[in-house]
């Protein structure tokens, strides 16, 4: 099939570029982390007392310890899991939306385009702090509340772009042939439109992701974070208050993990992006 | 195209109708009582139905929410419930200091985001291409918060080059309290702008007519900027305008941290203490300028490209 | 790229640099860590909104600035009131000669006398029903015909500022009585809090509803408009009144120096700079810039300033910075809602009790610098005693194990999760995840719901909560305040959160706040202290202390509880000053 040569061929260009092979085994490493932490494999005993606080690194507690004695390597592993799943479940939650809305509004335009417009329009025109404040007000804190804030509030950026991009796309050359050789709306929109936009899709689905491992820092500084499991949001926050006294480890561990995983995911997104766009192949 | 604008003025009112519905379910219905907030630590039942009464908690629903769409569509806020001050006045204050820091820094962070991109556009592929983006990308992988606390230690205290915190009215005494903010700003900023810069004008220079212009002799730097970047304009206007309502706001850790009065540290005060009139004014205020810039993205889009009709 | 911020970084650094210090102003630059909302002195609730409106407004009377405990002197009156022997009525003689702030409200713009109408004045606003003032619990109920004067006017279109209240009487210009309804020995404190400052009605019926941006006192400072900014700046007040720097103080203030100043006109500077700042690092490193001249030291930075001793730093006894450590008024504690039927079972919350680790705690949280609550009442005031030792607030968990199984519930079985609901920033959620963790040993689940301060007042306020994290401060030096928080007719949404309810501390309750200081009401209040602590109608906490950085240059401030008037009276050494600002 054509299709399957085409991913095919992307994956053994994808394979060739080093920095994204590397990305790619950090994505991987990170992601069977966050699943092995989920099942309980690593880091479950994350929070038991190991030693006194504020332990400075040593051979025992590589990252040294926290406030409460516990190991803060088994707190950046442990939240390697809610970053993940932060990433993975916002990111299901709005591309669905944003693809299909954006799509439809920039195909269709007319009443569908208003209709569609007047919803994320709404939705945008107000700030994302009041959105993210009020929606965890309301579902109560934790980590459902964050996935649920963040999916609802940025799934309006794609749909703005893919919107924009189809609108583009729409005036071409080659969707108006194949609308003159009597292709639907369907097709034309699905078949011919959208695969000349999935490079935005993935684009951002990569920010999407290192955006939502970000937000959930922010949201840990205005105390709506995650509740009684260690996340990088809440290490980091910490250190607000440690880093004066000398205690550098914690913010040290959680930004590592999250610059990794967020330059990890940026330069697969590119690469990504590289070797799926059909205008760039051949090249 | 004046009617399409008029069209699209008019499609304030639906969209205001919406953020003032979703406002007034989030914080009318859903945040309760604010009275206990507001009147203090020793307050009676008596003083605080009082003041429900006072502010109209009372009131059937519907008339509540009236009083809501009123006021989005007269623009007259009021006063504050926490401070007694005048909104109005309250933001304006807040807009300048928030203004200072965001302008600038977004200008300047736009600007050499995309001299940047147009640069490793040029060297594609090549080493500087891929070290400028890695840089740009390790740059905005670290938290805010980090850099923040890592900075104002480093430069404004250690190296004494900034000011630790604070703010002063008027040009140019402001720019030694929002540089430092501001560079932190423009940090975070280059990451994700370059990476999208680039990608649109790789988009574009893979386009047939650029096949054709090279065709034709003319020299690289010439198709780029005149050809490619005129066409890559869509997106990068969609994704510049969309940024500026949350300008506004976004900047709320760097005003908190570096002690800005903006607008970011008076919603967060107003949504720490129930302050519904304040919340109100700022998501209406938001929302209007949203849609008046998406509007000016859809009429920049037909200088852009004039292949794109609006109807 | 690099270039460019090079480039901007210079030209900021220029500017940076033209603003050269010099030594020749008489300015002191003071820190407030919450943005300020008005000045307005019936809303001034909090002790940061009433240190900036003491700047400005007075009050018939002041605590002392030097002595210990505290107390009360005359200010805009001349004398302590005469009181009739019922306690009921007070003559107050007004200070004479005291003038408002020029403004443009009088008539050519220069400040007029004060006078005994402008307090019925003042506090008649503070119980204007329009107005709804956060300090009107002060004197609710009090004073005789002001709550029907309130009730009357809440109807009408405007308050009625002309009709004549008996408990609020001009006898001539500068003499007032005042009678209450009941004996409210608290009473003076009250008139000496920011809610009954005194405004001048031209001023309030000038600016209208711009009022609280435009104060128009009688104090040693004026502010002529207030902006809604990162820094407030208020100047020597010209035409101030001849007040002067007491001459006597506690014993050991002449040796500090807290009496160089005697006898000497106030205020002794030009201008106070109060910089807004937020967060604790910036807080911080301002003042180890020398660009604030007082820090107040909160829990963050308390391992940076003293050593294990709890003595200051050497690298910042180097720079002359001083170190004022003084235990505050106040008490933190982990409230039960009494409603709850499990909390109901005395021997429960005492084997809670029991489980809380303190000693860790306060090492952790405070660096041993808090103390162990007893009871409700903190130390420094009549009513705690340093005999009285409450048996369930040491560590002991085998005792608690005991109580629990007594209790009914042995290991914690048959207990639900207990949500406790606190604040959302980050110390809060240390804290109740370490007290999680001491009840986790007792076998007690608890889980934390953090709120927004609005979530947190709105639980308690409804009785929405299992319980909650509290601190309460004093609003005045009298146990009263305190115990307070314990009385039954208090409950939600008054200030008894907890809901707790015991008729026989009621009863004594009830005696003992109408009897004026005296050895009889201090053993009153030392017997309801142990009572309620034994009780243990919460989990204890702590008594915090306040601690203070000063810089060498800053002369006459001491620790004050209350200190919304003492910065009239603060000084600085400019000599001092230009020698040690090498050393920043």
């Amino acid at each position: 099939m054509k299709e399957n040569s085409l991913w095919k061929d992307a994956f053994r260009r994808l394979t060739m570029d080093k920095w994204a092979l590397g990305s790619l085994i950090i994505v991987l490493i990170y992601s069977s982390v966050a699943l092995l932490a989920a099942m309980g494999i690593i880091a479950g005993d994350w929070a038991k007392e190991v030693g006194a606080s504020n332990m400075a690194p040593n051979g025992d507690h590589w990252l040294g310890t926290d406030i409460f004695g516990r190991d803060v390597l088994s707190k950046v592993l442990r939240g390697t899991q809610i970053a993940m799943s932060v990433g993975l479940v916002t990111s299901l939650i709005a591309i669905p939306i944003g693809v299909v809305l954006g799509a439809l509004a920039g195909y269709f335009g007319g009443w569908v385009d208003d209709l569609i417009t007047w919803l994320y329009t709404t939705f945008s025109s107000i700030p994302n702090i009041m959105l993210l404040i009020s929606i965890t007000m309301i579902l109560g804190k934790g980590i459902f509340a964050v996935y649920i804030a963040l999916g609802a509030t940025s799934w309006v950026t794609l749909c703005r772009l893919i919107r924009g991009e189809v609108m583009k796309h729409k005036e071409r050359e080659y969707v108006q042939a194949a609308g003159a050789i009597g292709g639907g709306h369907f097709r034309k929109l699905f078949l011919h439109i959208l695969p000349n936009v999935t490079h935005i899709v993935i684009i951002n689905t990569s920010l999407q992701f290192q955006f939502a491992i970000k937000s959930e820092v922010i949201l840990s500084y205005l105390g709506l974070g995650v509740q009684g499991e260690p996340s990088w949001g809440t290490m980091i926050d910490d250190a607000k208050l440690e880093l004066s006294r000398g205690v550098w480890w914690q913010l040290a561990g959680a930004t590592t993990a999250m610059f990794l995983v967020v330059l990890a995911f940026n330069l697969l997104g590119d690469a990504l992006r590289d070797s799926l766009d059909p205008k760039l192949k051949g090249k | 195209m004046i009617k399409y604008i008029i069209r699209r003025l008019l499609y304030l009112i639906p969209v205001l109708l919406g953020v003032s519905f979703i406002i007034f379910v989030l914080f009318n219905l859903v945040s309760g009582d604010p009275t206990a907030v507001l009147l203090g630590k020793n307050a009676s039942a008596r003083q605080m139905a009082e003041l429900r009464e006072q502010l109209g908690l009372n009131k059937p629903l519907l008339d509540q929410y009236f009083d809501v769409v009123k006021s989005a569509f007269t623009f007259d806020f009021g006063y504050s419930w926490a401070t007694k001050q005048e909104i109005s006045h309250m933001i304006l204050q807040g807009a300048y200091p928030s203004l200072c820091l965001s302008v600038p820094a977004f200008v300047i962070a736009t600007i050499l985001s995309l001299i940047i991109s147009l640069v490793v556009s040029f060297y594609r592929g090549k080493g500087i291409d891929l070290f400028v983006r890695i840089m740009c990308i390790a740059g905005v992988s670290v938290s805010a918060l980090a850099y923040i606390l890592f900075f104002q230690y480093f430069f404004a205290y250690k190296l004494g080059w900034f000011e630790i915190s604070g703010f002063e009215y008027g040009f140019p005494d402001f720019i030694p309290f929002v540089a430092l903010p501001a560079i932190i700003f423009i940090l975070l900023s280059l990451g994700p702008d370059v990476r999208f810069f680039r990608t649109v004008i790789l988009d574009e220079i893979y386009q047939d007519y650029v096949r054709t212009a090279r065709a034709k002799g003319l020299s690289e730097v010439v198709i780029l900027l005149k050809h490619v970047l005129r066409n890559a304009m869509i997106p990068i206007i969609t994704y510049v305008v969309i940024q500026i309502p949350s300008l506004i706001l976004g900047a709320l850790l760097l005003e908190n941290f570096f002690s800005i009065p903006g607008l970011g540290g008076i919603t967060l005060n107003a949504l720490n203490s129930s302050d519904f009139p304040v919340i109100k004014a700022m998501a209406i205020l938001s929302s209007v300028l949203y849609i008046l810039l998406s509007l000016l993205t859809d009429v920049l889009y037909t200088f852009a490209d004039p292949r794109v009709k609006l109807k | 790229m690099k270039s460019l911020v090079f480039v901007l970084s210079c030209l900021m650094l220029s500017f940076a640099c033209s603003k050269e210090k010099t030594f020749d102003e008489r300015e002191i630059n003071l820190i407030s860590p919450e943005k300020i909302s008005g000045f307005d002195p019936i809303n001034a609730s909090d002790r940061y909104s009433g240190n900036e409106t003491g700047k400005v407004y007075e009050g018939l009377f002041e605590f002392h600035p030097l002595k210990r405990p505290y107390e009360l002197m005359p200010n805009l009156a001349e004398s302590l009131p005469v009181v009739s022997s019922d306690g009921l009525t007070y003559i107050f003689k007004i200070r004479k000669g005291v003038l408002f702030h020029d403004s443009p409200a009088f008539k050519d713009g220069v400040g007029r006398e004060m006078k005994a109408s402008d307090i019925i004045y003042s506090i008649k606003r503070l119980a204007d029903p329009k107005l709804n003032a956060k300090g009107w619990w002060l004197l609710d109920d009090r004073l005789v015909g002001l709550n029907e004067w309130r009730t009357k006017n809440s109807t009408t279109e405007n308050t009625n500022y002309e009709e004549e209240i008996e408990g609020l009487k001009k006898i001539d210009e500068y003499t007032l009585q005042m009678r209450l309804k009941k004996p409210y020995p608290q009473f003076l404190y009250a008139l000496a809090m920011p809610y009954t400052f005194i405004v001048a009605r031209e001023a309030v019926e000038h600016f209208g509803k711009e009022f609280l941006n435009y104060p128009v006192g009688t104090g040693a400072f004026v502010l002529p408009k207030f902006e809604q900014s990162s820094m407030i700046t208020y100047l020597r007040n010209t035409k101030f009144r001849d007040k002067f720097y007491p001459s006597e103080g506690e014993e050991g203030d002449d040796k500090l120096g807290l009496l160089a100043d005697a006898g000497k006109k106030i205020p002794l500077i030009d201008k106070i700079t109060v910089h807004v700042v937020v967060e604790s690092q910036p807080k911080w490193l301002s003042f180890m810039k020398a660009k604030d001249d007082l820090l107040e030291v909160k829990d963050v930075n308390i391992q940076q300033t003293i050593n294990s001793k709890k003595e200051l730093k050497d690298e910042h006894k180097e720079k002359g910075i001083r170190l004022i450590m003084k235990p505050m008024l106040d008490v933190t504690y982990f409230a039960f809602n009494h409603e709850e039927p499990i909390f109901k079972n005395r021997k429960l919350r005492q084997a809670m009790n029991l489980a809380f680790d303190r000693a860790t705690y306060n090492r952790l949280f405070h660096e041993n610098t808090a103390f162990d609550a007893h009871g409700p009442v903190p130390p420094g005031l009549g009513g705690q005693t340093k005999e009285f030792k409450n048996p369930y607030i040491k560590y002991d968990l085998d005792q608690a194990k005991k109580l629990l199984a007594e209790a009914g519930y042995p290991g914690g079985k048959g207990l639900p999760t207990i949500v406790v609901q606190t604040r959302s920033d980050t110390i809060s959620r240390q804290q109740i995840e370490f007290f999680e963790k001491c009840m986790e040993k007792i076998g007690i689940n608890i889980d934390a719901g953090t709120n927004t301060w609005p979530e947190l007042v709105n639980k308690v306020t409804k009785k929405q909560h299992q319980m909650y994290t509290m601190a309460w401060g004093a609003d005045y030096p009298d146990a009263e305040n305190f115990l307070g928080l314990l009385y039954c007719p208090n409950q939600a949404p008054g200030s008894n959160g907890a809901n707790y309810c015991n008729p026989d501390f009621d009863a004594i309750y009830k005696q003992a706040t109408i009897m004026q200081d005296s050895p009889e009401r201090t053993t009153l209040y030392e017997k309801l202290n142990e009572m309620v602590a034994l009780d243990a109608p919460w989990i204890f906490g702590f008594h915090r202390t306040d601690i203070y950085l000063a810089q060498a240059w800053l002369k006459n401030f001491k620790h004050m509880e209350f200190n919304h008037s003492q910065f009239q009276y603060l000084n600085v050494d400019l000599e001092v000053k230009k020698q040690l600002s090498k050393k920043f």
